[in-house]
């Protein structure tokens, strides 16, 4: 089933004073199934994370749509928008983006909270996910007092917990040393094998390399897409990189 | 680099890139030099120094001073301190692109010298433009002619720029010093060190709790108004030690506890207020209860000063029932006429019309209560405590100073009134039995007690013999005693000017002129035996004082009003910048707009209010012990002065809120994210 249908999408930004355009993206148009692994990849300035905003409904694309389960997400008003992005969406930031106001517990629970639910509610679901991603123990810790694995770990909690459709991460082991990174796309393989479907922008190839689709962006288009099929991850590894020199090197490929 | 204007220009870069933090620091600094200005002038000022009571505007003015030097090292050391906090990441900057400390304190020497250079000299110039202005308010106030004429206090300007230029260089070290000892990561990094969450510190809440209590205390069950005085003080003290406290570790006990209560604090109004003000109360506990010990002491000091102005005619109604009076001790009936021969000598003489004139006798008696019966007090060692003062007059005297008759038919008929605790129908008095007549409800003539707020009683006797007896009673059982005063009390026509001149030379009339022979020595001396006071002499004397003391408040008052409003901006300020991510990753993680803006309006409004409340919860706990206070500045009046508070807490939370609105403003412009 199709979970994500993404039409068209064209973004320009206008300077303030309406001088330059910059068209971050020109034209892009693909789709996801329920419980894929699709990774995005880009240089820099590719348009990778103005794709990712406006999935996450964060941005507004000049022109193009958007529909997660067949529902478009450009026509919910302002005033939903919020609702809709914290129960169909779960978020994994390149920086975790953790409060250092909240515990680590207060962090996974956020989400819940502006959803109004009960605490017992939200005990019940912290406890298997808490135990799953091996952040039981740093519960009651802050932020600061945590690792950077263990940060990123409870990002991946804290936009899980909802149970969203679909998980947006953008370049998630970014900010990670290798081992971390490891184990954190390990999990990510784990959970999307559970039935979740994930969604990564990356320019790592490692992380892409998890994933069992890869798409390429280039100058605000897709310029490009990689199954998996059976390849292992060191064969997609290896492909992927073939891609990344063509791409570099200025070659054509199709879509 | 070799160019000598670089540093400079520089440093006026710098400061015009700050401008959003400097311009508030420089107009502190502006205000605080233009008030040190006017009241240094006006304490130098000469025409002044030849008033009269002028001696006690300079006391004042020289106190104002002190307050405002002290008030402005403090205020300009923390809004530095709020300054240097933003600007570390941009000399650590400096400091990595290949400046070199000793670069960066050149450059800070040179913004050192353009906002103090710029500040003193503007500051005095507005303090010069405002100087006359001030002047003649602080005459109208005082009730006198406004002096014509302009100038300039050179000596003033000298002690300002000296003094300033101190506090700069004060500041100027202390931030060297911290970079000297900062690496340039650390100063990079200076913006946004992770704060940890605070602990809980329970020593501290409960410190807090008992100062708190303690002042409370000392304000509500302090019942002598002289020894409120020396206790306002410590009073003032604990209360400060305890707000101190209170705001840094019983805010966070408080807030921890709320915490805990997970059925409070999971939903979505408190959550992220909850935390943001646990996390966030270390660094605002100082903001906050200096916040709040500023509006304390304007709520105070302005509504104190502005109820004994407002209530000088009060004061002098009760103090100088009459336009002129005239008392001595022990006086016998032939010089009793005397008097009164000369009153009326010296009438003529001034062609002036005696009118109403009454005369008693007073006798005043300090005696421990048991019960009905006072006896002597002759145990002194605990001061005027367990004291009841007694106040006697003869029913003539009564009658003269209330126009009714007491009708008592026996030397042993008194008629009482009693201040506290009433008596029963039978008292005695140092061995003197009484026959309580009548109980008298209402304060029958004089207020001489009041301020002493202690058990007293009025009692009217049968006659001239009684008091005698009293007298000579008293006498022999303290061995030295209070002797019987003789009043002499009447209004005259005339001018004010007239009435004034009359008494004085009443003064000298009544006063005995005698020649002395002492160690071979022969001089005359003076002796003023009779009392004179005028009403008049008495009413410019009190608008003196009373006009200073309101001057003075209202200056403090507007200077500390600046700081208060300062420090909010600061506060504001720069939490916008710390709030600016949190909300945007509240926002990315689910968090709508108008959650966003409720959160902070409930964040923002219990931080900014809670020193309004508190500073408001003070000056109720302060209100027995003020009242008492003003009692020994004789104003007993305490419905006007519950009124000024009233007024003056309303004005200035209007004032209040206004800043809070403006602030609010500029905070929700740094957190908007979009």
């Amino acid at each position: 089933m199709t979970i994500l249908e993404v039409e068209h999408l064209k973004k320009i930004y206008t300077t303030r004073f309406g001088g330059a355009q910059v068209q971050a993206l020109t034209d892009v148009s693909f789709s996801v199934e329920q419980g894929e692994y699709v990774a995005i990849m880009g240089e820099s300035g590719s348009g990778k994370t103005t794709l990712l905003n406006i999935l996450a409904a964060l941005d507004k694309p000049t022109s193009g749509q958007v529909r997660l389960r067949g529902r478009s997400i450009l026509d919910i008003s302002e005033k939903d928008i919020s609702a809709f992005r914290r129960d169909n969406l779960g978020f994994v930031f390149q920086d975790y983006n953790l409060l250092d106001t909240f515990s680590i517990q207060d962090n996974v629970l956020l989400p819940l909270v502006l959803a109004g639910k009960s605490f017992d509610e939200m005990n019940r679901r912290l406890q298997p996910i808490a135990k799953k991603l091996g952040i039981n123990k740093i519960l009651k810790k802050f932020p600061y007092e945590v690792s950077g694995g263990e940060k990123q770990r409870a990002a991946v909690a804290r936009a899980l917990i909802t149970g969203p459709q679909l998980l947006l991460a953008d370049e998630p082991t970014g900010s990670l040393d290798s081992r971390n990174a490891d184990s954190l796309l390990k999990l990510f393989g784990e959970i999307n094998a559970e039935g979740q479907t994930i969604l990564m922008v990356t320019h790592s190839v490692k992380a892409a390399s998890h994933a069992s689709r890869v798409l390429f962006i280039r100058d605000g288009q897709v310029f490009h897409q990689l199954y998996r099929g059976n390849l292992t991850n060191e064969e997609l590894f290896q492909k992927i990189s073939d891609t990344l020199t063509l791409i570099a090197t200025g070659g054509e490929a199709s879509a | 680099m070799r160019k000598a204007a670089f540093y400079p220009k520089i440093a006026l870069t710098n400061i015009k890139n700050n401008r959003k933090f400097y311009i508030p620091y420089l107009l502190t600094c502006m205000a605080s030099v233009a008030t040190m200005y006017i009241m240094l002038f006006i304490n130098s000022n000469e025409g002044l120094k030849n008033m009269l009571g002028g001696d006690y505007i300079q006391v004042f003015m020289a106190l104002g001073c002190i307050i405002v030097g002290i008030f402005a090292t403090i205020v300009l050391f923390y809004t530095n301190s709020f300054l240097m906090k933003r600007r570390k990441k941009e000399l650590g900057l400096y400091n990595i692109l290949g400046m070199e400390k000793r670069h960066i304190a050149i450059v800070l020497f040179f913004e050192t010298i353009f906002t103090g250079l710029a500040t003193i000299v503007l500051g005095l110039i507005t303090g010069i433009l405002l100087s006359k202005l001030s002047f003649a308010m602080l005459f109208r106030l005082l009730k006198f002619p406004v002096p014509f004429g302009f100038n300039i206090s050179f000596s003033s300007m000298g002690i300002i720029a000296v003094l300033f230029a101190a506090i700069f260089l004060l500041i100027l070290m202390s931030n060297l010093f911290q970079i000297r000892l900062n690496n340039p990561i650390q100063l990079l990094q200076g913006g946004n060190v992770g704060q940890r969450e605070p602990k809980s510190k329970i020593l501290l809440a409960i410190v807090g709790v008992l100062a708190l209590g303690g002042g409370y205390a000392i304000a509500i069950l302090t019942k002598s108004p002289l020894a409120a005085i020396p206790l306002f003080f410590l009073a003032v003290i604990l209360v400060i030690i305890g707000t101190y406290c209170l705001f840094t570790a019983g805010s966070i006990v408080l807030l921890k506890a709320l915490r805990k209560n997970t059925r409070y604090y999971y939903k979505t109004k408190h959550f992220t207020s909850v935390s943001g003000m646990i996390y966030r109360m270390k660094q605002n506990a100082a903001g906050l209860s200096n916040i709040c010990i500023l509006s304390t002491m304007v709520l105070v000091m302005v509504s104190t000063t502005v109820s004994l102005y407002i209530g000088i005619e009060d004061i002098i109604a009760t103090s100088y029932p009459y336009d002129v009076s005239v008392w001595g001790n022990n006086q016998s009936d032939e010089q009793i006429s005397e008097i009164l021969g000369t009153i009326e000598n010296v009438a003529s003489q001034k062609g002036i019309e005696v009118k109403t004139m009454v005369s008693y006798t007073e006798l005043d008696l300090a005696a421990e209560r048991q019960g009905d019966i006072f006896l002597p007090k002759l145990d002194r060692s605990n001061g005027i405590s367990g004291l009841s003062l007694i106040l006697f007059v003869t029913q003539n005297g009564y009658y003269q100073l209330t126009g009714q008759e007491a009708n008592l038919e026996s030397p042993s008929d008194i008629l009482i009134y009693s201040s506290d605790i009433p008596v029963g129908d039978e008292i005695t008095v140092l061995d003197f039995d009484f026959n309580v007549v009548q109980h008298l409800d209402t304060l029958p003539f004089g207020d001489g007690y009041s301020a002493w707020q202690v058990d007293s009683h009025y009692i009217v006797v049968y006659d001239m013999e009684v008091l005698n007896s009293l007298y000579k009673k008293q006498t022999e059982v303290y061995e030295t005693s209070y002797m019987p005063e003789t009043h002499i009390q009447f209004d005259i026509s005339g001018t004010k000017e007239e009435k004034k001149a009359f008494a004085d030379t009443l003064r000298e009339a009544l006063a005995v002129t005698e020649t002395v022979t002492e160690n071979g020595e022969t001089y005359t001396a003076t002796y003023y035996h009779i009392y004179v006071e005028s009403r008049q002499a008495g009413e410019d004397e009190f608008y003196i004082l009373y006009g200073g003391f309101l001057f003075l408040g209202i200056f403090l008052g507007l200077l500390f009003m600046l700081a208060t409003i300062m420090i909010i901006y600061y506060k504001q300020i720069t939490e916008g910048y710390e709030d600016k991510e949190r909300f945007s990753i509240m926002q990315k993680v689910g968090m709508s707009r108008q959650e966003v803006k409720s959160s902070i309006k409930s964040q923002v409004l219990t931080v900014f209010f809670l020193p309004l409340i508190t500073a408001g919860v003070h000056v109720c706990f302060a209100f027995p012990i003020i009242t008492k206070l003003l009692a020994t500045l004789q104003l007993t009046n305490v419905s006007l002065y519950t009124l000024c508070a009233v007024g003056t807490f309303a004005i200035f939370a209007l004032c209040y809120a206004a800043i809070y609105a403006l602030t609010a403003k500029a905070y929700y412009k740094i957190v908007r994210h979009y």
